[in-house]
């Protein structure tokens, strides 16, 4: 593990955070820290303890041990300054039904005594258009609450947004249009904790990630270096005598049927690459390496990675 | 206190509010109406022997003086329907109710704490109860002045009655919200604010038909609103002290409890 312990200028530190309910360890000794400007991904499958954790750094639960900052505040004393300068988004958000969408951002902006600076582009990003939001949350499917769900969260320009799994129910054209709005707040210096089960949306837009399993972090880490740490499945056919191998570092599980070879590759491309390049060399498939096998590592034998595949 | 999520609060209850202002007011009108149209009669039953006096004792009232109807009216089960909406109903929906439907998350992910939460939403209820405190006693001021009955009653003793009232009520509030800041949902809050009620309201109305047990009454709240005394130029300090004390310990046990509590996430 990398980045572990909290350093000053932090956007979030969490030092040895533990929560019990009752026999349930929901938290153990959670060590962490998000930086500034960065998209972190918190990830692990339902009931690991993401909710938890974000639910403690707001002050809706009171850490059992440990201490843990938001912004250079106590989450124990500082809990109403926090929530002013946080965005946030609970979990299968819910909404006053009886208000309009308008209505509602409208009450909530208030509550949080600042101006809706981003609504605008917010609801031209995701497609929530004047008439959507004259018309009741009740009469809204899931994916439009959702929206109005993370427009809420982040109207007021907020210094820090915490999503909880922010893309349930989006379609994959919302979901796209999201990981762009998160996108473009880091790129203004705006820092993100992101939880999530979706690995995919992870890989693709966090900076780092923390891997969270039964309340234990097991993994906290660049994306980029966890995904080089990975290996890679490699695909190769040719006529001819096989290419040598045997010098390449990181290559392993080598399977040849006929003309095809199929390995594992672990570590630079640029070795292997120059060992099998040859004109009798005919096709050739490097598969990125992927999140989810840093994932199952870290939860092999758990039923809780099946979950997380899907 | 959070004036938004004040104003915002009574924006929930207007309607509900309009309603039963208006109901507690032709209630009230009423009163002046049945005590003038039938207290002979309910005298001559009682001195022909034909049904026992308590039965025409109901609570704290009667319907031989123009005091004791109205006060029969103020405990009548119609009224507790009136004031409970907002002093069961509301107080208990408050914040169990918010939990229940996963909307507390979003209020409290505001920069809101807990206790200004819990002021914001007693000081609603306050409002909404005194609304209807003030239309059931303003229907009835209404009533005596059309019967011409004001020679019977000194007006000028209504604002104390209606103190007396809204503290009785205030006190079921401060239980419900209690209630209410304990549970993550609606019915267990409900179920022991409405048994609390039911209680204190059994022991007024089990004393005063039945002699035999007539100290239970000492022992419910609803025996400390005494709008008959009062009006008579009677009030009892001790009355308001104790319903005082009655707000006073539900009010006490839900600004320890309620930011004390951990909101786990919506099951």
């Amino acid at each position: 593990m990398s980045a572990m312990g909290a350093g000053p200028g932090q956007v979030i530190t969490a030092q040895g955070l533990t929560k019990h309910y009752g026999n349930v360890r929901a938290l153990v000794d959670l060590t962490l820290d998000v930086r500034p400007g960065e998209i972190f991904g918190f990830l692990g499958p339902n009931g690991a303890g993401k909710s938890t954790m974000i639910r403690t750094l707001l002050g809706f639960l009171h850490p059992t041990r440990g201490t843990a900052t938001v912004l250079g505040l106590d989450i124990s004393t500082d809990s109403v300054e926090i929530r002013g300068r946080v965005g946030y988004l609970p979990g299968g958000i819910a909404l006053y039904d009886s208000l309009s969408g308008r209505d509602a951002l409208d009450y909530l902006v208030d509550l949080q005594g600042r101006e809706p600076v981003r609504r605008e582009e917010l609801c031209e990003r995701l497609q929530m258009a004047d008439g959507v939001l004259k018309r009741r949350v009740r009469d809204y499917s899931r994916g439009m609450r959702q929206k109005i769900g993370v427009i809420q969260a982040l109207q007021h320009d907020p210094e820090l947004a915490i999503l909880d799994e922010p893309t349930e129910g989006l379609d994959p054209l919302m979901q796209h249009a999201f990981y762009g709005i998160m996108e473009d707040l880091r790129a203004q210096g705006r820092t993100i904790f992101f939880s999530s089960h979706i690995l995919s949306e992870v890989e693709r837009v966090c900076d780092r990630v923390a891997i969270i399993r039964a309340g234990h972090l097991m993994a906290l880490q660049d994306v980029d270096e966890l995904l080089a740490r990975r290996k890679r499945k490699v695909q190769l056919r040719w006529r001819g005598a096989a290419p040598d191998l045997s010098g390449v570092p990181g290559i392993a599980d080598v399977v040849i049927k006929g003309d095809e070879m199929r390995a594992t590759l672990l570590g630079e491309v640029a070795p292997f690459v120059r060992a099998i390049a040859s004109p009798s060399l005919e096709d050739l498939t490097i598969e990125p390496a992927r999140l989810e096998e840093a994932f199952l590592e870290y939860y092999a034998g758990d039923e809780a990675s099946e979950e997380m595949r899907g | 206190m959070n004036p938004r999520l004040f104003l915002q609060t009574l924006r929930w209850n207007q309607f509900k509010l309009l309603a039963v202002a208006a109901a507690a007011i032709g209630w009230g009108l009423l009163l002046p109406i049945i005590y003038t149209s039938f207290s002979d009669a309910f005298r001559q039953l009682v001195n022909s022997g034909t049904i026992p006096k308590q039965l025409l004792s109901f609570g704290s009232g009667n319907f031989f003086t123009l005091p004791g109807a109205l006060t029969i009216g103020l405990e009548h089960p119609l009224t507790i329907a009136f004031m409970g909406i907002f002093a069961v109903g509301s107080s208990v929906a408050a914040v169990a109710g918010e939990r229940e439907r996963g909307t507390l998350e979003v209020l409290l992910a505001r920069p809101i704490s807990r206790r200004t939460l819990y002021r914001t939403v007693a000081a609603a209820l306050i409002v909404l109860l005194a609304v209807v405190m003030a239309a059931l006693l303003g229907g009835q001021a209404i009533g005596i002045a059309l019967q011409g009955l004001g020679d019977q009653i000194n007006l000028a003793y209504m604002p104390l009655v209606f103190l007396n009232g809204l503290m009785l009520w205030t006190a079921f509030a401060a239980f419900g919200l209690a209630a209410s800041v304990s549970f993550d949902r609606t019915a267990p809050a409900l179920g022991l604010t409405m048994a609390y009620l039911l209680v204190n309201y059994f022991l007024e109305i089990l004393g005063s038909l039945w002699t035999d047990v007539a100290w239970s009454q000492q022992y419910s709240l609803f025996h400390h609103f005494q709008p008959g005394e009062i009006l008579t130029g009677k009030a009892d300090p001790l009355d308001f002290v104790i319903l005082a004390v009655a707000i006073a310990i539900p009010v006490m046990f839900a600004v320890i409890v309620f930011p004390r509590r951990d909101l786990a996430a919506p099951s």
